[in-house]
């Protein structure tokens, strides 16, 4: 058989030739990597600048906290180096290598876009969209050294710990430090917390009309077989802060998730919990009709469920208030530390604000834009209310550490092998 | 004279376990094409809206998509360089173990067999450990993910080729080409790849289907594979993603099934024609 | 030149299968191994042993080795579990489709559909199978819409069906795990000659007594085979069951647990957990291969 003696041939010829139009891209890649190493911007200056506006006094506990400063010298302390920034940034490859930003979380697709257009000529790739946070670490890791190695992360704040101790971070104080309270960013500069939200229950009232309304609600009947969780909260943040949430709303503290995990037993024993996770996939098809989740996941969500024909109902419950906050850095020895920069600048900006409140999620500099005047009614339409965010008060490490042993130990035996 | 295959029902029970696997294996097919193509969410869905707000939009969109083409062409190109390496591997030492050495043949056979004991997500996590500390470079090409495919192919291609070169006498083709004074090279290209032509072409699907559906490491390495971009598109689009899997499944497999309907070897007629000619009547005298 | 070319090969099957007779075993024609050794090594056991060593350091030490296997005993029974009972259906179904396929005679591209549609299905899973069935079987569901408005027995309403439990992963398994035994045995039942067929109605035997005298046995070595290959597979499955039902308590959810994550700090458990999960099946692979061999027998003559 002749033919496939050509064949074999041909294949062998083709590869050859692919193998070189590979070798192209990897050697551009390569090359680009190279000539870029030599430009930085020392981070000094930057911090420098901010630094000069006197940080205002401010309660640390509760959020939104009251900032006092003059928005004169924010504005006039940011513009000039974020020009200088930028500049760098297009000097420095004008691309910020992204990982774990879903479309649909926190109005990232907006937010992505914004900085595109506000900084015209730099990309921002998004690599593995879904990543979590342990996973965005590991590519920290994997790809160090890489032109693909991310320069700037979003984690959750265990996470962030783990980050710092691994020297993963490299301190960063925006240009609008002032304006960020204190708990949401890190005192040394590692991260910043551009955004938060709390937990809130979302229903699709196609299949369950009657849509519930705090935690206690969840108890009843007729919601058997729809409730969902987002994940299992031994691996997932968004879990772990549901679990919190209803731990809060049945006598619970910050210090003390047992009645959360308790609760959810519950749930599951009377079947009204169903181990499915919440993701796009599985509310369009209907199979988590409810669902707990942040509540800057619900905006994103929403419009793909109508889309898809169902109807929405979103409600915060105000049993069980539980904010949690994601935090950003730059990442140390990363291809594009400037551009990594820039980017950071630009979710704690006005810009960036604006896109988080579009998405359901707080943005860290609400009363500074607030007194801005730079929000309309509209914009806090997203929003869960004001009075159930003044209730918000965030864990520290050491009780969510304490919190993760005793889900790990409980749990498994009370609700998920029940 | 042959009772067997002369009853009308000889053929019942075979034919009953396959109507009942197609029913199983196309229904969920059925139910997910009209998920991603319905606009009719499944509470709404009756006799009345049967017909209603089908489209083939949400696949039709995956094609635009920046990411699509660039993925698709990756993974082909990586496809194509698995079954290159793969072959130059295998038929060799398959080879060499029927003709010099086939004391080995238990030993080779569980080596490669050892790729199910490493199950995917443990091997991902393995390269990332150990090549991450040691090879770093390893990492940054496109090609880094061909000789894990290779690998994670292995129990399937070593097994094809193996059964062909167990098919055909080879001990007597090599010799006879060798007395007729080909030198190996000849006795490869001219006489032993055109019989094993079906086993390799076999090898060769398998090795493509493996490519088409790995995953884990493709992410680990952070490589966009055509699978990692399903996946991804899945995520943010679950319409759209589930349509572009389905065309996949479906896609890949007519492919396979007319690839192979093509090149089916005379030895694979014979068989049939032999397996018809039992099961049919005997002419009447 | 061709004379000792014989010789050679010759030599070599007399090596191979002479009786020693206190000589030194020849070394030099496993050199020819060398690069598919070499291979292996490079690209599946470095790897392997990059997950064994993480088991054994760091915070891991032979203590917690073993402590962790306490310590997830029912995630190891659960796998086992869905492991046993879906390679045993498959067993059951993957060789009667692949008999049905290999011996039916119309339509003519019936066995090239079968063996595509499978070499396809093996390889499928994760959250897509999970969505083709949460699609069919799931509380919104085609299959269960029907059953429910046409036959009016809700599914979900009883306690033992559920997509998401013990049964319903056995189900979706099945989407992948039936296709991996017709791969496997399709090759395994051409060597089933018609001649026996016909010659086990000559000697006056049934249909039963056929399969019973003259295919299981043949077909056996084959079977088990099987069986075994598609117990590994189902242990190492993740992200189908992870998709189903987040807290699966099944080993590969729970290294998954340990690799990636929001929560908590990584230790040396998961890779004590995947290490424990290679040797379980590398025991079960043992048992394959001894079976493999005897199934040689029936193929090539």
């Amino acid at each position: 058989m002749r033919h496939v003696n050509k064949t074999i041939a041909g294949l062998a010829v083709l590869s050859l030739v692919l193998a070189a139009c590979g070798d192209d891209d990897d050697d551009d890649a390569a090359t680009t990597a190279t000539t870029e190493a030599p430009a930085t911007e020392a981070p000094g200056t930057t911090a420098a600048a901010a630094t000069t506006a006197a940080p205002a006094t401010e309660a640390p506990e509760t959020v939104p906290a009251e900032v006092t400063e003059a928005p004169g010298t924010t504005a006039a302390g940011g513009g000039g180096d974020l020009d200088a920034l930028y500049q760098a940034c297009l000097d420095n490859g004008a691309q910020v290598n992204l990982i774990a930003l879903p479309d649909e979380w926190a109005n990232y697709k907006g937010i992505l876009e914004s900085f595109r257009e506000k900084y015209p000529g730099v990309e921002n790739p998004v690599q593995n969209p879904n990543a979590s946070s342990q996973e965005e670490l590991d590519a920290i890791v994997n790809l160090s050294g890489q032109p693909d190695m991310p320069d700037a992360i979003d984690v959750s704040p265990a996470k962030a710990q783990e980050a710092i101790a691994q020297g993963f971070f490299e301190p960063y104080v925006t240009s609008v430090d002032a304006e960020i309270p204190d708990n949401l960013k890190d005192p040394d500069g590692h991260w910043v917390a551009a955004y938060y939200g709390i937990i809130a229950i979302g229903t699709n009232t196609t299949i369950v009309p009657n849509a519930p309304q705090t935690f206690a609600d969840l108890r009843k009947p007729e919601y058997e077989g729809v409730v969902a969780l987002n994940g299992d909260p031994r691996t997932s943040g968004s879990a772990f802060a549901g679990v919190m949430a209803a731990s809060i709303a049945n006598g619970g503290s910050p210090d003390d998730i047992m009645p959360g995990i308790e609760f959810f037993a519950e749930l599951k024993e009377i079947g009204n919990l169903i181990p499915t996770s919440v993701d796009q996939a599985t509310v369009i098809s209907g199979e988590t009709p409810i669902a707990i989740d942040w509540s800057y996941n619900w905006p994103g969500l929403r419009g793909q469920i109508e889309d898809a024909g169902y109807t929405v109902e979103i409600h915060f419950p105000s049993d069980g208030v539980y904010g949690g906050y994601y935090s950003q850095g730059v990442v140390a020895d990363s291809p594009h530390p400037d551009c990594a920069k820039l980017w950071i600048e630009h979710i704690v900006s006005n810009e960036g604000a604006l896109g988080y409140l579009e998405g359901g999620a707080m943005p860290a500099r609400f009363a500074a834009l607030e007194e801005a005047g730079a929000i309309d009614e509209a914009s806090l339409a997203e929003l869960p209310p004001a009075d159930l965010l003044s209730q918000v008060s965030f864990l520290t490490d050491e009780q969510v550490a304490a919190a993760t042993a005793v889900l790990e130990e409980n749990w498994g035996p009370m609700v998920a092998d029940a | 004279m042959s009772q067997v295959g002369r009853h009308r029902f000889a053929r019942l029970g075979p034919n009953l376990v396959l109507i009942g696997a197609a029913i199983f294996f196309i229904a969920p097919i059925l139910s997910t094409a009209r998920q991603a193509l319905q606009k009719v969410p499944m509470p709404l869905f009756t006799w009345g809206t049967l017909f209603d707000k089908w489209s083939l939009a949400g696949l039709t969109a995956v094609f635009d998509e920046d990411l699509f083409w660039p993925a698709l062409w990756l993974t082909l190109k990586l496809a194509i360089a698995t079954v290159l390496i793969t072959l130059t591997l295998l038929v060799p030492t398959a080879l060499y173990v029927h003709l010099r050495l086939p004391r080995a043949r238990p030993l080779v056979e569980f080596l490669t067999v050892l790729p199910y004991v490493v199950p995917p997500i443990a091997l991902a996590a393995g390269v990332a450990a150990f090549y991450r500390a040691n090879a770093r470079w390893l990492f940054s090409s496109q090609w880094a993910l061909v000789p894990f495919y290779v690998i994670m192919a292995l129990p399937f291609t070593y097994r094809s080729i193996d059964a062909g070169l167990n098919a055909i006498d080879v001990r007597t083709l090599v010799d006879a080409s060798r007395n007729l004074g080909a030198g190996w090279l000849t006795t490869l290209r001219r006489v032993l790849l055109p019989n094993l032509a079906s086993s390799i072409l076999s090898a060769s699907f398998l090795t493509t289907t493996v490519v088409l559906g790995e995953f884990t490491i493709a992410v680990t390495l952070n490589k966009q594979t055509f699978p990692v971009f399903s996946f991804q598109y899945f995520g943010r689009n679950p319409q759209g993603g589930i349509a572009l899997a389905l065309l996949t499944l479906l896609g890949t497999t007519a492919l396979l099934a007319v690839l192979s309907l093509l090149t089916r070897t005379k030895a694979q007629r014979a068989a049939r024609q032999k397996i018809r000619m039992a099961a049919a009547p005997l002419p009447i005298p | 030149m061709t004379v000792t070319d014989i010789a050679t090969t010759i030599d070599g099957d007399r090596a191979a299968s002479a009786v020693p007779v206190a000589r030194r075993p020849a070394l030099r024609p496993w050199a020819g191994l060398l690069p598919f050794g070499a291979f292996l090594f490079l690209f599946l056991l470095l790897p392997t042993y990059g997950i064994v060593e993480k088991a054994f350091t760091g915070d891991g030490s032979p203590e917690t080795f073993f402590q962790t296997f306490q310590d997830e005993r029912k995630a190891f029974v659960g796998s086992v579990k869905v492991s046993l009972v879906t390679a045993a259906l498959g067993v059951v179904f993957g060789t009667a489709i692949a008999y049905a396929a290999a011996t039916a005679t119309r339509p003519r591209w019936l066995r090239s559909v079968v063996s595509a549609f499978s070499g396809v299905a093996a390889n499928m899973g994760g959250v897509v199978l999970a969505f083709l069935f949460f699609t069919l079987l799931g509380r919104q569901g085609l299959g269960t819409k029907i059953v429910r408005e046409g036959l009016g027995y809700d599914l979900y309403k009883t306690d033992w069906f559920d997509i998401t439990s013990f049964w319903g992963w056995v189900t979706v398994y099945m989407y992948f795990q039936i296709p991996l035994m017709v791969l496997i045995t399709l090759p395994a039942v051409d060597g089933l000659r018609p001649a026996w067929r016909e010659a086990s109605a000559n000697l006056g035997g049934t249909t039963w007594t056929y399969w019973r005298r003259v295919g299981l046995p043949v077909l056996a070595p084959s079977m088990l085979g099987g069986f075994l290959l598609m117990f590994a597979n189902a242990f190492s499955a993740y992200a189908t069951v992870y998709a189903l039902n987040n807290q699966a308590n099944v080993v590969p959810v729970k290294i998954s647990f340990g690799l990636s994550g929001d929560v908590g700090v990584r230790s040396s458990t998961p890779y004590a957990l995947a290490t424990w999960m290679i040797i379980v099946i590398a025991l079960a692979m043992g048992g394959y291969l001894l079976l493999r061999k005897r199934a040689e027998r029936w193929h090539a003559s």
